[in-house]
């Protein structure tokens, strides 16, 4: 695709001249208290075209997302829709003027019908009644068209994440819609899924729709895009047009920094083995064999449902294996509570730290001793000085940005937070410690203090299991990187054997 | 940063609690000062024993109370358990058990229908809602079906005698309250599990994957609280002489309105024990105060009504602002 495309297709586009910009932005910037999410940017997105953006987690990509959407206020700088100057400030102006998202995760009412939620706010109607049967017929002629393949009278929670996202997609094409943004759209599509989804994107912009399209994915960017901006660390950095670039420039763009920088690494000297799966099958993945030993950090690779997560959960305890075995410093144990495995040694932190690692309304300090309160006390009852004593010494041990043990999780960043999650097993004596995506949005800072605390996790003998979908974390930081596709382990790796590209071809299984 | 001795604790909000319990505890004096001028017989040594008599019984229920509003459930069946339990002590008694062995066995059968409540919510996967509205009905219908809908009186006047008895010139039943409080709030404030109960209420999920027996403090809660309302039956069976399945209709509304007076959130892990105390006895001061003052008791569910809401939205405000 070159970029010429935008001009080519007008007749049911904007009303302006031929490549003039549907929206603008001049200096728009977003500061929060102590960090500058965007710093000033310039940018036109010229209408009909389909305009990539891509950065790494946390360079600024949601805050930007938010700022269009008009999610949050910006702090700085103008907005032009169509040459007019616009506030943006509500989420209901951006809608009127025709900007919409679809949102990485599904943003819709998952009790209610395909149809009823593609026309929640603007049912139709007839004499103050709800007209369901031709809200379906409405809602199944769009999604025969779309060629989707989907009922409209099914209960949107019953289809898979993928088909929700696309009835998410189909919903907001059909609104009026003149700018669209998409956030990570594929994340959890399958390869046939997203085609549809592709195919979708492209009918847009035949039909003269701005399309902004975020993703990590550098094949979709080059497959759709017809210019691409680059944000990091909150800074724009430069709009190419995508003939005039290639993936290292984009990436080099992205980065721009050592990566010795941030994956600290100390030399691995294998010690005696702590976890050991023979065989181990369940619910999601089959037949997997790895080996952890002291000082080991073994990295899991693969595409989101490839069936790492629940490989780790099943070690964990929190599902029934179906088959093979688990051996712990050689013996074997039957792991069947997630509470006999935090008393083996056994400790994770899990993907979703405020659904699952944070007790978010509760102070810091309660957070790190909730784990060791069992050793803070004799007979059930708190020494309160040695529990206030050892939260400051994490606090100042993890630099967790705080203004005392006593403030709630809730008003720390995301990267602190996270530090919280992954730091209150260091006085836990856990041996074997198992990251799921530990480093999802966390600024790149606090990824490399991160990435210390792993290496004194393993300086006192531990082990690391570390799940990502980020392949430069596990392919940088992994002694042992092992992919997993579609519920098998299809290769295994030493520290920097394979090249990305193989790894990433084994994953996705070209 | 802070100072490790001032402020050792690490309880959830403490300072703020108890800036709320200093307000609430001026707000109990001011209607006690009120009612002192605005009547002649409030500050007398019968009426203030009445008071103490009829606020402690809800108290202790909000006590237990707490303990399951704060890991995010909620207990409808207290009021039914105290009605349910003095008909079952006036059986024991009846059947001339002696005291100790009827007071046993009947916080026993509270402790029991607590473990049932834990079963339902923790292996059924009832909502605490469900399961405690089907025990509130079950277990009064249990109770009229055991006496066929009567009354059982009770003969032993040791037993009833408790009731009236004063010691240190402050009614037994006050005493009472004391007795569950103290345990109570060490438990609350100094123990490991206290601490679980929170961690609970703000995220299982979170609470269990540090390693807490997430099932075991839900059971501990609800049975906290119908041992509570048991030990209530026995004091409600003593203090009126019978035993009789419809008393104590309404208690459980009663010490969910303390709770929260008290500064318990609904929504989990906020909650003290000193709050729903306070709040048990504003409650009773205000229905006293309103007898003293001949108003119609109708105007006192509307009084008490409007009180819940002042009371919660200020303590959100408060919430808000910091």
């Amino acid at each position: 695709m070159t970029s010429s495309t935008a001009d080519a297709t007008a007749p049911k586009g904007p009303r302006g001249p031929a490549d003039a910009p549907i929206l603008e932005l001049r200096g728009l910037e977003k500061r929060y208290i102590g960090t500058h999410a965007l710093k000033p940017a310039d940018l036109a997105f010229k209408a009909g075209e389909i305009h990539a953006i891509v950065g790494e987690n946390g360079a600024g990509k949601s805050t930007l997302i938010k700022l269009l959407t008009g999610v949050i206020p910006r702090s700085g700088g103008e907005i032009f829709w169509e040459g007019r100057p616009v506030a943006l400030s509500t989420p209901h102006e951006a809608i009127d003027l025709g900007i919409n998202a679809v949102h990485q995760e599904v943003v819709l009412c998952r009790h209610l019908s395909v149809a009823a939620n593609m026309f929640l706010g603007e049912e139709r109607t007839g004499g103050g009644l709800l007209k369901h049967r031709a809200m379906v017929r409405e809602a199944q002629a769009i999604l025969d068209d779309l060629g989707f393949d989907l009922p409209a009278h099914a209960v949107l929670g019953d289809l898979t994440i993928g088909q929700q996202q696309l009835i998410a997609a189909a919903r907001a094409a059909t609104r009026g819609t003149r700018f669209l943004i998409f956030d990570e759209p594929t994340a959890y599509l399958t390869r046939r899924e997203a085609a549809q989804l592709f195919a979708l994107i492209r009918r847009l912009e035949a039909q003269g729709v701005t399309i902004v399209y975020i993703s990590h994915r550098m094949e979709e960017v080059f497959e759709l895009a017809s210019r691409v901006s680059i944000l990091r660390d909150g800074t724009l950095v430069g709009t190419r047009a995508i003939g005039e670039t290639d993936e290292a420039d984009l990436i080099s763009l992205m980065i721009n920094r050592s990566i010795e920088q941030i994956y600290h690494k100390d030399p691995y000297t294998p010690g005696k083995t702590i976890l050991e799966t023979r065989g181990l099958s369940g619910p999601g993945f089959e037949n997997v064999s790895v080996t952890v030993r002291e000082g080991e950090i073994v990295g899991l690779y693969g595409l989101i449902g490839a069936g790492r997560s629940e490989f780790v959960t099943t070690v964990f305890g929190r599902h029934k294996r179906t088959a093979g075995t688990v051996l712990w410093d050689g013996q074997e144990v039957d792991i069947r509570s997630e509470h006999q495995a935090i008393e083996l040694g056994i400790a994770l932190a899990p993907e979703s730290r405020r659904d699952q690692g944070l007790c978010l309304n509760l102070p810091v300090g309660f957070n790190i001793n909730l784990p060791v309160y069992e050793r803070l006390s004799a007979g059930g009852l708190i020494n309160g000085r040695r529990e206030a004593e050892m939260a400051d010494a994490q606090i100042a041990g993890l630099r967790i940005k705080t203004p005392s043990r006593g403030t709630l999780a809730s008003s720390l960043s995301g990267g602190n937070q996270q530090k919280i999650v992954i730091g209150k097993w260091l006085n836990h004596g856990a041996r074997l410690f198992i990251f799921d995506e530990p480093t999802v949005g966390v600024d790149v800072g606090t990824k490399a203090e991160i990435y210390r605390l792993f290496s004194e996790l393993l300086s006192r003998g531990a082990g690391i299991i570390l799940i990502s979908s980020y392949l430069p974390e596990v392919y940088e930081l992994a002694d042992t990187l092992h992919v997993f596709r579609r519920g098998a382990l299809v290769s295994s790796h030493g520290y920097r054997q394979a090249s990305h590209e193989d790894i990433l071809t084994r994953a996705i299984g070209v | 940063m802070t100072d490790v001795t001032t402020k050792s604790r690490l309880l959830p909000q403490s300072r703020l609690n108890f800036l709320f319990g200093l307000t609430l505890l001026a707000l109990l004096l001011l209607l006690w000062v009120v009612l002192g001028f605005a009547t002649q017989s409030f500050w007398t040594g019968n009426n203030i024993s009445n008071l103490l008599r009829q606020g402690s019984m809800i108290a202790i229920l909000a006590i237990g109370q707490t303990f399951v509003i704060i890991t995010g459930g909620i207990d409808l069946s207290v009021g039914a358990i105290v009605g349910f339990t003095s008909v079952i002590v006036s059986l024991f008694l009846q059947w001339n058990l002696p005291i100790p062995v009827a007071v046993i066995l009947t916080l026993l059968i509270g402790v029991g229908i607590g473990l049932f409540h834990g079963f339902g919510i923790v292996r059924m996967g009832l909502p605490p809602f469900i399961i405690t509205l089907a025990t509130l009905t079950s277990l009064r219908g249990i109770g009229l079906l055991i006496t066929n809908g009567a009354t059982i009186s009770i003969t032993n006047d040791t037993f009833t005698a408790f009731s009236r008895a004063n010691f240190l010139g402050i009614p037994s039943l006050f005493w009472m309250v004391i007795l569950v409080a103290v345990p109570a709030y060490i438990l609350l404030n100094h123990s490991r599990w206290g601490r679980y109960l929170f961690a609970v209420g703000s995220n299982a999920e979170a609470a269990r994957l540090s390693g807490v027996n997430v099932r075991r403090i839900i059971y501990m809660a609800y049975v906290l609280s119908a041992l509570f309302a048991s030990f209530v039956g026995l004091l409600l069976a003593a203090r009126i002489g019978i035993g009789n399945a419809t008393q104590a209709e309404g208690w459980e509304l009663q010490a969910i309105a303390s709770s929260v007076i008290g500064g318990t959130s609904l929504f989990g892990a906020v909650g003290s024990v000193h709050g729903p105390l306070l709040g048990a006895f504003i409650l009773a001061t205000i229905n006293n105060g309103a007898n003293l003052l001949n108003v119609n008791s109708f105007w006192q569910r509307i009084i008490t009504g409007g009180l819940i809401i002042v009371i919660v939205y200020f303590d959100q405000l408060r919430r808000r602002r910091s």
